[in-house]
């Protein structure tokens, strides 16, 4: 190879980098061949990169309860058609997606987005189209756009009930917390609220501790070895709020537990933590780590008992790539989030956007978590269930403790 | 708690056994009685109820225990025994595992290791068990390792019982035993046993009596040189076995882009097709031979190789012969390249993260001094990445085609016109390189998630290794790969796991500024 210079090098990589940084051309849309009597909705889920194993399923639901709205007559008079594209865990490619549904494919509502930033990226397209976004994640708050509908639960009607378990005689009485998340916005703006509401209790900033890592990040060897250190300095129970995305997840627990850390000693509270997190890992060494949801698989009730059913069939008869068997509060939330779309549609008995929006209020749906969730006047939030899950050997989740009913949503958290 | 199990009387009368299996059953409360009952069972009931109570914890920890209408049954390998009367019975309808709280999880483990230990008929049961009291001998109850000490046959088991009694004597009105309590915690150094020992500065004690004070500073001193040897032991280890999964990623690229100069992107794909072959010996094993299945990470060494190595080959001479003269074009390509790949696995496997069996040598960790922890499926990377880099430094130091690579890698012209076939050369080299990946790929499947995405994070990283140690020399990465692994390691403590990466990106860059071949130039004329 003897053309091969420092300098060609250097061109070479820069434009790779410039070539990863900038997707070529744009996503194609996939369209199911209905007629023309149709209204479309579409779907903002990735099926490539870090996201796809968990935004890739959601596609699927989005489809499956359109089949079911479709198998009733439709809504309005007309048949579902679910548009679905891959923004490749690319943030500024959802926004993109997210335009060219609304100008060229002129869908009635969006359905779309995991981790908060890439809903950040679409937030200002929705509101100059005058669009509609249903998000399924719960998610840090502090957000009220009315372009947006939040179908899942902002911190005070998730991550706080979970913590407050864990602060309280039931749980572990815990005193002292290990912050650790991705650098982005989601962990750092909970980890602010937390931060704010343990000062409101009165607890020192000594007994916390906050640690970042990149998108991605593996190698968790030292970030464990400091948990260890952070509950061996004594001054009570400790307790580590996990809010890594993606890989992280399994890489981090697997990390824990290897380094001989039981549930019992520390237990970790995963934020983000799904049952396709545990898939690949022995999870008899992580039995009682923690996770809050809206929804559990283990959910009693005829309505999960029909979601799950319904899962398993629709996976096994659309040959989908996912598990038929695992089902996660987001795979609920987008479903939720078709049929209150639909309810609203149908009150409002239109299409358009003000229209649907101002039916909202008094939207009330079985929700496969056995819960009745709501909205109100007030914003475009849902009033959820919460649960608290503890892992179990089998790589899933039992039920810890759920909530007594739906608490009301705050979306601005008075805690930072 | 701690208090309640201390101070819990001596259990004469037999117990309730019904009563008990109900509490079981009932809400966390009455669990959390129940639990007592059973430790205090361990530590002072007679032999035949604590032989009955011992399944009931573990059944409660392992899920066998199911609550049924009429009581509960415990579920065994073949059949389902009545938990009060240990009769023959089937669960009744209903059946439900009770979950146990977090705070119940640590009552019941302190249960069962408490049994285990006082029933157990196996040594190793009875280890395991102590080692759970050990992490907890705050809240043992009185008498247990008294009890214990005096039962016990393994001579090993009976020291480790009284070292774990004399350090719960630590609160004991006897003086000479807090010293001696004082002087055992110090054995073992760690940041807890440092937090307690200090904390004795404020008891009355310290100022009363001297000797108790030299006692508590000395075991305070103590600990904290062996937490300072642990500290930098961890240091090391962490750099190192971070350095191995850098060496790993980067020696294959370090081949082929030493050699050719193409820069191949696809090389994280083939790293990950190496650790998707290495599943796949597993399922062949688990199906055809399953008394073979714990060691599939040896079996699929071969497999690992060949397949990534054929994969290589075939690339190199399917596509990238064409290019050598337009890097552009191959960086192009192999990117290209690691898209197919990596949507091929996709659409084969699936996007979720494979399940690797994880076998007893690459399983938890041994605690060695202070914080350090040993944990085997590090030693397991560090391992092989050192067999790794013996090997390839004998197949290029000391066989015919490692004389030919470094040949051409000096100067290609020459080696054509003493008759060196630099194409097969090209070929051989390269499937070498993508073969060390594939090995990659199999040494981080008990570290990493494996996924069609995983290769993606090793490529930039790999990258950085190879241009630093200076292109085309083994200890040119062997040396990046330590120094990128142990500064990061030492960063990450002080300024975060964010700053780590940037500043070592940086340093890089200012080393390159002024060295431009790397650590390791290859002398000579080569461009």
């Amino acid at each position: 190879m003897a053309k091969f210079t420092r300098r060609s090098f250097l061109q070479a990589t820069g434009l790779t980098a410039a070539g990863l940084a900038s997707p070529i051309g744009m996503p194609s849309i996939i369209r199911s061949a209905h007629a023309a009597d149709t209204v479309k909705l579409g779907c903002l889920f990735s099926s490539s990169g870090t996201m796809a194993n968990l935004e890739g399923r959601l596609n699927y639901v989005v489809k499956m309860a359109a089949e079911e709205l479709n198998a009733k007559g439709g809504v309005n008079g007309k048949m579902v058609d679910v548009l679905v594209s891959d923004p490749a865990s690319d943030w500024p490619l959802y926004a993109q997606t997210a335009k060219q549904m609304l100008q060229q494919e002129k869908v009635s509502a969006l359905f779309g987005c995991w981790t908060s930033v890439s809903r950040k990226t679409v937030l200002p397209v929705v509101e100059q189209e005058g669009g509609l976004l249903y998000y399924p994640l719960h998610f840090e708050g502090d957000e009220n756009s009315k372009n947006v509908v939040y179908a899942n639960s902002p911190p005070a009607s998730s991550v706080l009930p979970a913590v407050d378990y864990l602060m309280g005689e039931e749980g572990v009485s815990a005193k002292r917390f290990f912050m650790i998340g991705s650098d982005y916005v989601w962990p750092r703006t909970i980890n602010k609220q937390l931060k704010g509401y343990w000062k409101s209790k009165g607890i020192p900033e000594t007994a916390w501790k906050e640690e970042y890592v990149p998108f991605g990040f593996s190698n968790f060897q030292t970030l464990v070895n400091q948990i260890r250190a952070f509950a061996d300095q004594g001054g009570g129970q400790p307790i580590v709020v996990l809010t890594v995305v993606g890989n992280s997840i399994p890489d981090f627990m697997r990390e824990f537990a290897n380094q001989g850390i039981l549930a019992t000693d520390i237990p970790v509270l995963g934020l983000d933590m799904v049952e396709a997190d545990l898939e690949g890992l022995d999870t008899t060494k992580l039995v009682g780590h923690l996770n809050c949801w809206a929804y559990l698989q283990k959910a009693k009730g005829p309505a999960n008992e029909a979601f799950l059913k319904n899962w398993a069939a629709y996976v096994k008869k659309n040959n989908v790539p996912f598990s038929g068997t695992t089902s996660i509060d987001p795979m609920v939330s987008a479903y939720d989030s078709v049929h209150l779309w639909a309810m609203a549609a149908q009150k409002a008995g239109s299409f358009d956007v003000p229209a649907v929006r101002s039916a909202f209020p008094g939207l009330s749906f079985d929700c496969p978590s056995g819960y009745k969730i709501a909205m109100t006047a007030e914003n475009n939030y849902v009033s959820r269930g919460v649960f608290i899950g503890s892992v179990n050997e089998s790589q899933g989740f039992d039920i810890l403790w759920q909530s007594d009913g739906t608490p009301k949503p705050v979306p601005f958290s008075p805690f930072g | 708690m701690a208090g309640a199990l201390l101070t819990a009387p001596v259990i004469a009368a037999p117990i309730d056994r019904a009563a008990l299996v109900g509490q079981l059953c009932g809400n966390a409360t009455a669990m959390g009685e129940a639990s007592t009952t059973l430790t205090n069972l361990a530590a002072s009931g007679p032999e035949d109820e604590r032989q009955w109570a011992a399944p009931l914890a573990r059944g409660l920890i392992d899920r066998s225990l199911i609550c049924d209408p009429s009581g509960a049954v415990l579920k065994t390998d073949a059949v389902t025994l009545d938990a009060v009367t240990r009769e023959l019975r089937a669960a009744g309808d209903g059946g439900r595992s009770p979950v146990l709280s977090l705070k119940n999880r640590a009552t019941f483990e302190l249960a069962d290791a408490a049994l285990a230990l006082r029933t157990s008929p196996s040594v190793q049961a009875r280890a395991n068990a102590l080692r759970t009291l050990e992490r907890r001998a705050a809240t043992l109850p009185e008498g247990l390792l008294e009890a214990a000490a005096k039962t016990e046959t393994d001579p090993n088991l009976q020291a480790q019982i009284d070292t774990i009694a004399q350090t719960a004597m630590l609160g004991s009105p006897d003086l000479a035993k807090r010293i001696n309590a004082v002087g055992r915690i110090a054995d073992t150094p760690s940041r807890r046993n440092l937090s307690l020992v200090q904390g004795l500065a404020s008891d009355p004690a310290y100022t009363a009596d001297p000797k108790f004070r030299t006692a508590v500073d000395s075991a305070a001193a103590r600990i904290e040189r062996g937490i300072m040897i642990g500290d930098v032991l961890a240091a090391l280890y962490n750099g190192l076995s971070f350095a191995s999964i850098l060496f790993m990623a980067a020696i294959g690229l370090a081949v082929i882009f030493g050699l050719m100069g193409v820069i191949n992107l696809a090389q994280g794909e083939l790293i990950m097709i190496g650790a998707y072959v290495t599943w796949m010996v597993q399922e062949g094993l688990r199906y055809a031979l399953p008394g073979l299945l714990d060691w599939y990470l040896i079996i699929a060494i071969p497999a690992a190789f060949i397949v990534t190595a054929a994969i290589g080959i075939a690339l190199e001479a399917s596509l990238l012969r064409h290019l050598y003269k337009r890097p552009l074009m191959s960086l192009l390509a192999t990117w290209a390249v690691s898209l197919f790949l990596m949507n091929l696995v996709r659409v084969t496997f699936g996007t979720q993260n494979l399940q690797f069996e994880t076998p007893f040598y690459v399983t938890g960790g041994v605690p060695v001094i202070g914080d350090f922890i040993f944990t085997w499926n590090r030693m397991f990377a560090i391992a092989f990445a050192v067999a790794t880099l013996l090997i390839t430094w004998v197949v290029v130091r000391r066989t015919p085609l490692g004389l030919n690579i470094r040949a051409v890698t000096q100067n290609r012209d020459m080696a054509a016109c003493i008759g060196i076939p630099t194409r097969r050369v090209d070929m051989m080299a390269f499937g070498l390189g993508s073969g060390l990946a594939g090995l990659a790929g199999l040494a981080l499947s008990p570290i990493y998630s494996i996924n069609p995405q995983m290769g993606q994070g090793f490529i930039i990283d790999s990258f950085m290794v190879v241009v630093l140690g200076g292109v085309g020399t083994i200890a040119g990465t062997v040396v990046a790969a330590l120094g990128i692994g142990q500064i990061n390691v030492l960063i990450e403590p002080l300024w975060g796991a964010v700053a780590a990466k940037v500043i070592v990106l940086l340093m890089i860059i200012a080393f390159l500024q002024w060295r431009p071949e790397g650590l390791f130039a290859v002398k000579g004329r080569r461009k």
